[in-house]
């Protein structure tokens, strides 16, 4: 029986990714040829009142989308680091996804019975996985 | 799983900072304006804190600081007897407004095209920004420094306070409509357009009244003097800070104090929620900004979320931070390994 317990881990201050940047010391500052920086990719603007909320919604849903597909080709080739159920860790390298993302084809599997050349991986068994670009 | 707040500071500033203020949400991001007795303000990134330019040109310090909605324009009032708007996105001054006394107030109005002032000479004015050679109108009947003056009710009235009155006056009369009458001090005040509320703080009481009739709402009593408050976009929460240096975080239904944080050094002056409610910022006689989650360990800004560790170890636990290039990164990755992806057609749902 390995009855999972959640430990209370000791409180802990939130991380963070850096501290805030501060004046450079030479300059005013500003955006140097006067306009700012969009946040997103500039697309066509559709007036608010015209986009209905689920077109808006529709565009995220895409946007998302297409990050995770690049992810995903960023991926190819790379070595990549997969978690899996009870805590079991594999490497292998990927190579494809098949349409539905619902298996990963990776080769150079190292398992901890040793090395599988060629693998299909479910992607409901893994729990997370990660790859240095 | 408990986690502690991690405030972060944003420097910059060399003397008191008594004033701030948020843009609203725009397509690039939102923006915070901080007021300093050092007389340079400064803009920053709403949700980052990091520091995008300083308005260089006041004589003395500045009292108040605001932005216009989308950040395209700031307005700062100071001790130099003027207020000055400024292009916000290239930090250039476009006016000096000269007035009698010093100003401490500044406000614009929802479509940018009139700019509210008040100060030491007991005048509000109303300036039309599109005619600056022009004389603003004057709303006399302050018998104080006026210290806050807000537009509300889209714009169709005035919110104003000096040292013991509140002040309700019609934009197209200029006329009183109604006052408040205070035994302290009023410290600040924050006017929220939806469901027009009016903050208001004197001593240690954190007041909330409707901006429409000035009729209270409800009160809350802090340990110590507030100097401001602040009221969530929700209205789930409020924050307030002051002579004590803490920052509070007070239930706005029920009035129960949630949580409290020391950090600064000094009295806290101003204290604002962000347009999205994910952060608050505080201001302080110790001359620096902080801000501060509102939900403690949430991934926003700068504050990375950590998931709880199981007993195997870090399952699922995000090891690889995504700056703001990743996605030009992914793509420049990508493309060496394969044709571009078609995006013309959203079709997928994800």
């Amino acid at each position: 029986m390995n009855a999972r317990i959640m430990q209370t881990p000791p409180t802990t201050t939130v991380p963070v990714l850096r501290l805030p940047r501060g004046p450079d010391g030479l300059s005013r500052g500003f955006a140097p040829d006067g306009r700012r920086a969009p946040l997103k990719p500039v697309v066509p603007e559709i007036p608010e009142s015209q986009e209905s909320r689920e077109s808006q919604e529709q565009r995220a849903r895409a946007t998302l989308r297409e990050r995770y597909l690049r992810s995903l080709l960023a991926m190819v080739g790379r070595q990549v680091s997969f978690t899996l159920h009870e805590g079991v860790h594999v490497t292998a390298h990927f190579g494809a996804t098949d349409l539905d993302v619902a298996n990963f084809y990776v080769s150079q599997l190292q398992t901890p019975i040793g090395v599988q050349a060629e693998a299909l991986l479910r992607c409901s068994d893994i729990v997370s996985y990660t790859f240095k670009p | 799983m408990a986690m502690r707040q991690t405030p972060l500071t944003c420097s910059g500033h060399t003397r008191p900072v008594v004033d701030l203020a948020f843009s609203g949400i725009t397509p690039y991001g939102y923006f915070l304006i901080s007021a300093c007795k050092d007389g340079k303000p400064m803009l920053r990134q709403g949700d980052t804190g990091d520091w995008i330019g300083t308005f260089l040109g006041h004589k003395g310090a500045v009292w108040g600081a605001t932005l216009n909605k989308d950040a395209t324009k700031a307005a700062t009032a100071a001790a130099d007897f003027t207020a000055k708007v400024w292009d916000a996105v290239s930090g250039d001054e476009l006016m000096t407004l000269a007035h009698k006394h010093i100003v401490k107030t500044v406000d614009f109005t929802q479509d940018s095209n009139y700019l509210l002032t008040g100060g030491q000479d007991k005048l509000l004015r109303i300036y039309d920004l599109n005619k600056p050679e022009a004389d603003p109108k004057e709303i006399s009947g302050h018998t104080s420094g006026i210290k806050k003056a807000l537009w509300c009710s889209e714009d169709k009235q005035i919110l104003s306070a000096d040292d013991k009155t509140v002040r309700l006056w019609d934009h197209a009369t200029m006329t009183e409509v109604k006052s408040l009458n205070f035994n302290m001090s009023v410290s600040s005040m924050e006017y929220i357009p939806e469901g027009e509320i009016l903050v208001i703080t004197y001593g240690r009481s954190i007041a909330f009244h409707s901006a429409v009739s000035l009729d209270p709402i409800k009160s809350f009593e802090a340990p110590a003097t507030i100097n401001s408050a602040s009221l969530h976009p929700e209205k789930e929460f409020l924050v307030a800070g002051g002579e004590d240096f803490k920052l509070y975080k007070y239930d706005y239904n029920s009035g129960e104090e949630l949580e409290s944080y020391k950090g600064h050094f000094g009295p806290i002056h101003c204290v604002r929620f962000s347009p999205d409610g994910e952060l608050y910022a505080s201001g302080s006689e110790d001359g620096t900004l902080r801000l501060w989650q509102t939900v403690v360990g949430k991934t926003y800004g700068l504050w990375k979320c950590v998931l709880p560790e199981e007993d195997s170890g870090d399952l699922a636990k995000p090891k690889i931070s995504f700056p703001e290039t990743a996605e030009e990164e992914l793509e420049e990755i990508a493309s060496e390994n394969s044709d571009s992806i078609d995006s013309s057609t959203p079709e997928v749902k994800a």
